[in-house]
């Protein structure tokens, strides 16, 4: 039984009904289903409404009352898999009733397919969303404020900084963006199109909503009002040495570019607690030449405890959102075809996360002192 | 009131077609040349549609079909040219898909060469495009061609017949739609002009997208531009997209694991050493094609009526086309 559920139900004096003690272990999709009904009550007709197809004489009407275009159709998470795995068990036991409402809210805009134009399969999210949940609460402890500044419906571009070597920053603001964002939204993250290219990699990035850094994906994505969380930084973010932590690395240009021409906010979003995660100490660029890497880290813990040594320190996060700018609405769409225009607005930014940075870095340490 | 030449119409694509233009009532009459006997599902269609057998990859029977008292009589003014590459060994185009290329520019040249045929449609295929990491979501139809000297040859051949189509888009009397169909699953499950599906290899690591659509939804965007008549170049595909290890497993292709660069090499050259086979594995294998249909949605009004479903786990995987509601 979960924490957060209350259960309402008279049970028996002695012992308690098996059937109902089972709920925290129901099968994932029995779950999943009552959750999707649960929102398409939601969005049915009230009784007020339906009394409006009677006609004159208060008989009813033969006719079906019009109710506009059907509802679209929830996921049932691939319900035609008739063997939830040992995955989807766990998924389903690590995550609430509440966690798979705001799953299939997500996902209704799929109508039952079992992926996105972009490779995302709400299942395999699903399962990764249980497994970033934990690391959210009990890894990194996040702490997000500002909420308010993320639209409800419409699209944005997140502009963060980025760090901490492996990117698990865009894991714990997409699962903000689930777990504490109302109503949730699904943020995808711009990842380097080198990721596209690693083996596994590449596949589960696809799979859990990631997509690969071209023009015309985020052009599709903003187009769809999707929420895009872009690292200005690119890869000059998480290689950066321990000793330029938390201090923003120049910012490409494209995501003002892209704002101006789709005519979206940019949300600026600070993460502190990344660059802590895994300090590097040098960059062995000929190893990193060697085998083809785009660098080569090295860390108090990395090479030293082989791929262990890879694995985040337990540090704690902080995800602020600020006030969205919107240079779409002072300046036309042509602007982003001026460079000093678009480097003045990029750095605008960059000044507005390092602030954001800085405040929550400098109330930190007064903390630990 | 058009008059139409299908090639190809014994594809299974053509089957629809000729059926959908059976029904059509812009249609006057339809030629379908193919290089089977007549097939019978033609022959309720007899009032409107004509077959004749012959090989298009040998010039001499294109030429004296397009000089004969038969086709004279047809007044033809539109061309739709299905090339019918299907992977079962029965059904292939003599000589292989690479008699694509030869046969295409022949018919294209003929076409042009007579100001009475006006349109010209021609099926090609969204593998064209390059497969590259950067590319895995949402292509759309100016990207890069894939412009490998080492890919596949069936690939090679989709290309240079689509570069021969292209050539006819500017400056031609002749009005060019290319539709770039995406893998075509029909009725019964079977993929068609689908490279990546033709081999069964696998890449360890990879399991890219793939767009897919149904053979009813390509017979309607051929349809669809033929009396459209906006020359230019459209994707079509359905809504859903699936990873090829699904596909391949509903298609019961199953062939070798290879593993990923530079393992891959590696023990490449040590199966060399051995003198076995190398598998076939291409950018196909590690980069998807995932095309996005808006501008045929927008321009042709195509809009997928088939929804493609893959049901069932492992070995028993099988892939439905089901009709939207």
């Amino acid at each position: 039984m979960k924490k957060d559920e209350v259960v309402t139900t008279e049970g028996p004096a002695l012992g308690s009904d098996p059937f109902l003690q089972g709920d925290g272990t129901l099968p994932y999709l029995l779950r999943l289903r009552e959750a999707s009904l649960r929102v398409v009550a939601e969005a049915r007709p009230q009784p007020h409404e339906r009394l409006q197809t009677r006609d004159r004489d208060g008989e009813l009407s033969s006719e079906p009352p019009d109710l506009g275009p059907p509802i679209p159709e929830l996921p049932s998470f691939d319900d035609r898999d008739e063997s939830a795995g040992a995955l989807d068990r766990l998924a389903g036991w690590l995550l609430t009733r509440a966690d798979d409402d705001r799953l299939a809210q997500l996902f209704a805009r799929l109508d039952g397919r079992p992926y996105d134009e972009f490779g995302m399969s709400p299942r395999v999210a699903r399962r990764a969303l249980a497994f970033f949940k934990l690391l959210y609460k009990y890894w990194f402890r996040v702490e997000s404020s500002g909420h308010a500044a993320i639209p409800e419906k419409e699209g944005a571009i997140l502009a963060a900084n980025h760090g901490g070597l492996l990117p698990f920053d865009a894991s714990m603001v997409v699962a903000d963006g689930i777990l504490a964002a109302r109503p949730p939204r699904l943020i995808r993250t711009v990842v380097d199109r080198w990721a596209g290219s690693i083996p596994f990699v590449n596949v589960f990035y696809a799979r859990v909503g990631q997509v690969i850094g071209s023009r015309d994906n985020v052009r599709e994505m903003l187009g769809a009002r999707q929420l895009v969380l872009i690292f200005p930084e690119g890869m000059a973010g998480i290689r950066k040495r321990a000793a330029d932590r938390y201090v923003l690395q120049s910012f490409h240009l494209g995501f003002v570019e892209e704002s101006l021409r789709h005519r979206v906010p940019i949300i600026p979003v600070a993460i502190v607690g990344a660059d802590d995660q895994a300090p590097i100490l040098w960059d062995a660029q000929p190893l990193a030449k060697l085998f083809g890497l785009p660098f080569f880290p090295i860390t108090p813990t990395f090479p030293l405890f082989g791929l262990l040594g890879l694995l985040p320190y337990p540090v704690r996060y902080e995800i602020a959102y600020g006030e969205p700018f919107r240079f779409h609405e002072e300046f036309p769409p042509e602007t982003a075809d001026d460079p000093h225009a678009v480097r003045y607005m990029a750095e605008q930014v960059r000044r507005r996360i390092q602030e954001m940075v800085d405040q929550r870095v400098i109330a930190r340490r007064t903390k630990r002192t | 009131m058009r008059r139409v030449l299908v090639t190809h119409i014994e594809s299974p694509v053509g089957r629809r077609l000729a059926k959908a233009l059976y029904h059509d009532p812009e249609v006057a009459l339809v030629v379908g040349v193919g290089t089977a006997p007549e097939p019978s599902f033609l022959a309720p269609y007899r009032g409107k549609i004509a077959y004749q057998r012959l090989d298009l990859a040998k010039a001499r029977h294109l030429q004296s079909f397009l000089h004969s008292e038969r086709f004279a009589r047809a007044r033809v003014d539109s061309v739709l040219h299905l090339p019918f590459v299907s992977d079962r060994p029965g059904e292939r185009v003599p000589g292989g898909v690479p008699s694509l290329v030869s046969e295409t520019r022949r018919l294209v040249e003929e076409c042009v060469a007579r100001p009475a045929i006006e349109r010209f449609v021609y099926l090609s295929s969204v593998f064209v495009y390059a497969p590259e990491p950067g590319n895995v979501n949402l292509v759309s139809e100016n990207q890069l061609l894939g412009f490998d000297g080492e890919g596949d040859a069936d690939v090679r051949a989709w290309i240079d017949a689509d570069l021969i189509c292209q050539n006819e888009l500017h400056g031609s009397s002749l009005r060019m739609t290319i539709l770039r169909a995406a893998t075509i699953v029909t009725e019964a499950g079977e993929f068609l002009n689908s490279p990546p599906l033709a081999h069964g290899e696998a890449q360890i690591g990879y399991d890219p997208m793939l767009s897919v659509v149904s053979d009813r939804d390509v017979a309607r965007a051929l349809v669809l531009a033929l009396h459209a008549d906006r020359p230019g170049v459209y994707n079509v595909a359905s809504r859903e997209i699936f990873p090829r290890s699904q596909l391949r497993d509903s298609s019961r292709r199953l062939g070798p694991l290879v593993l990923p660069e530079p393992l891959g090499g590696a023990l490449s050259l040590v199966e060399q050493a051995l003198g076995r086979r190398r598998a076939h594995v291409t950018s196909f294998h590690r980069y998807g094609v995932v095309v996005n249909t808006r501008l045929a949605h927008d321009v042709l009004g195509f809009e997928p009526q088939y929804r493609i479903e893959v049901r069932g786990q492992g070995p028993r995987r099988r892939i439905d086309t089901v009709r939207s509601r």
